[in-house]
């Protein structure tokens, strides 16, 4: 009996283990970051603010570059566009306090200048490219 | 090396695809470089991970509110800040050392690309650019079309984006802890 019983509690510590391990290896589940319950390092939500901002970034010059969108007026509507996302996503989906992470300057201009360069490389890229 | 002439040959404005490819390539050949000279180093490690634990202490010190309001201790967070700005001018002159056979390469690049590219339009820009973006977009090129984009600009953008994000993902950016104390701080207008 006793050796049942020790048995079922090294099995039952040995799946929390795993369960607390399928937790660890898997910290960029899509859930995870929609989730406004689960506390943010300052480096997680600059990393995670800076890769959304690429993405944008680079999806934005691909489409206005093939559809194709000329002006300077789309370069503004990508910035409001890009930063109304980041603004979106800390402010209403994960409803961070922006004080612990330096204030909304801080956390707007992550990845700032990396996504307006890749941005514009994109949309000049395609529209060269695809267009003439 | 053929498929890019063939690529370069098939568009108009092809010569952008081999400032892409020729920057991607530099930014990877400058990214081993600051690895085998920089990032594996003890030293840099050593310096990194004390930067990373005093601005998170300062961090978790200055908190306006939580349980570490009670401990506040101000000599507490001079000495941190003290420690975290030493590491940081240390981890500056470390990188600005070694960044220095980074600069050469960086500098041979644009020498060559230069000398292909002289007052080539390289691609075309899909709005009027302004200004000093001007003077740049148009740097070396004859005529008064705005648009035309010259080697420099589309350089200058390919570097800037490509490597940013190759030392994010490489985990090799500068710590967030380090920002404004670097060779070079703002005085602190505390202390005046």
């Amino acid at each position: 009996m006793k050796v049942d019983e020790k048995s079922s509690k090294a099995k039952k510590k040995k799946q929390q283990q795993q369960d607390d391990q399928k937790d660890h290896a898997n910290p960029f589940m899509l859930q995870r970051f929609m989730d406004p319950d689960i506390p943010w390092d300052k480096d997680q939500l600059g990393d995670m603010l800076h890769w959304i901002r690429q993405v944008v970034g680079l999806l934005c010059g691909l489409v206005w570059g093939a559809i194709p969108l000329v002006g300077g007026i789309w370069f503004v509507l990508f910035l409001a566009l890009s930063t109304g996302i980041v603004y979106g996503y800390y402010a209403v989906i994960l409803k961070v306090d922006e004080e612990e992470f330096g204030g909304h300057g801080a956390l707007l201009q992550e990845g700032l200048f990396a996504s307006l360069t890749l941005f514009l490389l994109a949309w000049i890229l395609v529209y060269s490219l695809g267009h003439f | 090396m053929a498929t890019l002439r063939l690529l370069s040959s098939t568009f108009r404005y092809g010569d952008a695809l081999t400032v892409l490819w020729i920057s991607l390539l530099t930014a990877v050949v400058c990214e081993t470089i600051s690895y085998f000279v920089i990032y594996r180093s003890s030293s840099y490690k050593h310096l990194r991970s004390s930067i990373d634990k005093a601005s998170k202490k300062l961090d978790f010190l200055k908190k306006p509110s939580g349980a570490s309001a009670t401990s506040k201790n101000p000599k507490k967070i001079d000495r941190f800040e003290s420690s975290l700005k030493e590491s940081t001018r240390d981890l500056s002159m470390f990188k600005f050392k070694s960044g220095f056979v980074v600069a050469v390469v960086l500098v041979v690049v644009f020498a060559f690309l230069n000398s292909m590219f002289e007052g080539k339009v390289v691609a075309k820009l899909p709005f009027h650019p302004l200004g000093l973006i001007y003077k740049m977009s148009h740097r070396g090129l004859q005529g008064d079309d705005a648009t035309d984009c010259s080697m420099a600009f589309l350089y200058f953008l390919c570097s800037i984006s490509i490597r940013t994000n190759l030392q994010k993902l490489l985990g090799f950016s500068p710590p967030r802890g380090s920002g404004n104390m670097g060779l070079f701080p703002m005085p602190d207008p505390k202390s005046n």
